[in-house]
């Protein structure tokens, strides 16, 4: 009798967010997914086409290739280049040095900044004319102009060096909390064998951070198929689609076009795409707990 | 040459200084691009002004401008509010379900805790079509409501991990001495629970207020009315109207950042302590 009564009391607590969590996320959630099964705008009568939305977006939709395609790209320069860049800046945060909270602080703060906010400053930094980058290496004597985000060869790059200014320390401060979890004995003995810098880092600080850089593989990879602001604020997926991404390309069309079972189907790829992901990096999660 | 070992040390001490300073430099650029450009005029730009130098006068007028007519005043009232509703209400509702998860000797705790886990992989967007239909039906867009309540179902994954890993550890005789004594549940959960959580929740708030402070997704599916958006909706808004006049973008943009910079500069520690907190749990 008691026992049954405490976990009434059990559902109690959890109804507030059961209620809002069903009705925000899980019943929307299924709604999106049977809204990509047909033809609609949203408005008018809903026309039932089946898988056709999602066969049209795969063989022939070539914006939801090249959106597809930044996301890999995204991806791949993030675990590259996010990660070293954070790397570094938390082994040099890492020593004991005076101005070191100082410096953590420092390279986190872009962090904080809404992406909003970050676009327009980069809108300005790369303006051809007088923003900074070619006003700052017209000063260093360079001669080249670069139209940086209007044209498709660099425009998803420079919007990655962008994002990478924003976000790098939240990647710094994450392998920082890894890099507390070495055993200090373990470095001290290789030490005392006459390992080197780099092979205790190598030998022993990597196989200590092996969750911390599963979090941080996993987080980068969540990031790289979400990001959504600083790509709107920049181009909004222009010029000529070339930077368009899974999430600018599912929210023009939805929003801008009005072609909404369409746009859900981006998002329920978006959503199947992750999966892939989640899926283990839950059970490794659940794992640790 | 052979170096002493305390020379060796001061070399690479002055090492680590060169290489970090040389980061560092790229990485204020910006912000010094930021601060130079909205304090010229528009006729220090005509005039040719370097974008690295001063201007004679600083240009008040941008900022008064982004304020009034950018409307900018408005949006971080509205942001604020939306906030200000949020992230208490979010925090609380979030505290209670991971005292049922971590207190109440529930039976299936942990796939409970996974299906509340799932929402934060997911990307908004999957959610954001059907929100956008009911929310039509039922009146709740440009409502302060509408935005607040979706942001409480987004933000409840992240609080409800960082909550339930706290909670786990604080020790059970604590409560189990409360029952003895003929606490309630809501008492232990009030009493007991809440106080203890101080660091957790305390680091929760500012993480949480920032990240609705900044959203831009939903407040611009949600909210279309400029006496309503938020500050991101509205520097995109801003950007739309003043496309070009980049003194008073930045004039803007430096505003906006001003509130999120106190909030980091007074509980910085919590930052980076949260943060790694999330990675132990």
């Amino acid at each position: 009798m008691r026992t049954k009564r405490r976990n009434w009391g059990a559902f109690g607590f959890l109804l507030p967010a059961t209620i809002i969590y069903l009705s925000v996320i899980v019943i929307p959630v299924f709604y999106s997914f049977y809204i990509s099964l047909f033809r609609w705008n949203g408005i008018s009568k809903m026309q039932w086409v089946g898988l056709s939305n999602y066969i049209t977006l795969f063989t022939k939709d070539p914006i939801f290739h090249i959106s597809i395609r930044n996301n890999l790209i995204w991806i791949a320069l993030t675990l590259f280049l996010t990660m070293s860049v954070a790397l570094l800046l938390a082994v040099l945060l890492n020593k004991q040095f005076h101005g070191r909270t100082f410096f953590r602080g420092f390279f986190y703060f872009p962090s904080v900044i809404a992406p909003i906010a970050v676009s327009i400053i980069w809108r300005w930094m790369y303006e051809p004319n007088f923003g900074f980058i070619n006003q700052f290496a017209h000063t260093m004597g360079f001669t080249f102009f670069q139209t940086w985000l209007s044209n498709p060869k660099t425009s998803l790059y420079a919007i990655f060096a962008a994002n990478l200014w924003a976000v790098v320390g939240q990647t710094m401060i994450l392998f920082l909390a890894g890099l507390q979890t070495i055993s200090v004995d373990a470095l001290e003995a290789a030490t005392i064998d006459g390992a080197g810098a780099i092979k205790r880092f190598i030998h022993i600080s990597i196989p200590y951070m092996r969750e911390t850089f599963i979090i941080v593989f996993a987080t980068l990879i969540i990031a790289g198929m979400k990001v959504f602001d600083i790509v709107m604020g920049l181009t909004a997926g222009g010029p000529n689609n070339s930077t368009e991404m899974l999430s600018t390309y599912m929210y023009s069309q939805s929003f801008r076009y009005n072609n909404v079972g369409m746009g859900t189907t981006v998002a329920a790829v978006m959503v199947l795409i992750m999966l892939f992901i989640i899926v283990p990096y839950i059970s490794f999660t659940a794992k640790e707990h | 040459m052979t170096l002493t070992g305390k020379q060796q040390k001061h070399f690479y001490l002055l090492l680590l200084y060169a290489l970090l300073l040389l980061i560092a430099l790229f990485w204020i650029a910006p912000m010094i691009t930021l601060v130079l450009t909205a304090i010229k005029s528009k006729r220090d730009f005509y005039s040719g002004l370097s974008l690295f130098s001063f201007p004679e006068q600083i240009a008040w007028r941008n900022f008064l401008m982004a304020l009034t007519r950018g409307r900018l005043l408005t949006y971080m009232k509205n942001d604020l509010i939306i906030s200000g509703f949020k992230v208490p209400i979010g925090i609380f509702i979030e505290a209670m379900a991971a005292f049922a998860l971590t207190r109440l000797k529930l039976k299936n705790a942990t796939p409970i805790f996974i299906f509340f886990l799932v929402g934060m992989m997911l990307p908004f967007q999957i959610a954001l079509v059907p929100i956008s239909v009911i929310y039509n039906k039922l009146k709740l867009t440009n409502t302060y409501f509408g935005l607040f309540y979706v942001y409480i179902g987004f933000g409840l994954s992240y609080g409800i991990l960082i909550l339930r890993g706290f909670f786990l550890g604080i020790p059970k005789e604590m409560d189990e001495a409360a029952y003895v004594e003929g606490c309630s549940k809501w008492q232990i959960f009030l009493r007991i629970i809440l106080p203890m959580a101080k660091p957790a929740i305390a680091t929760l708030f500012i993480v949480d207020f920032l990240a609705t402070w900044n959203e831009y997704l939903l407040a611009s599916v949600i909210i279309n009315d400029n006496a309503l958006k938020t500050v991101p909706v509205g520097l995109m808004t801003f950007v739309g109207e003043h496309g070009t006049d980049y003194g008073l973008l930045c004039a803007g943009v430096l505003i906006s950042v001003i509130p999120v910079l106190a909030v980091y500069l007074i509980f910085q520690r919590y930052f980076v302590e949260g943060m790694s907190g999330a990675v132990k749990s």
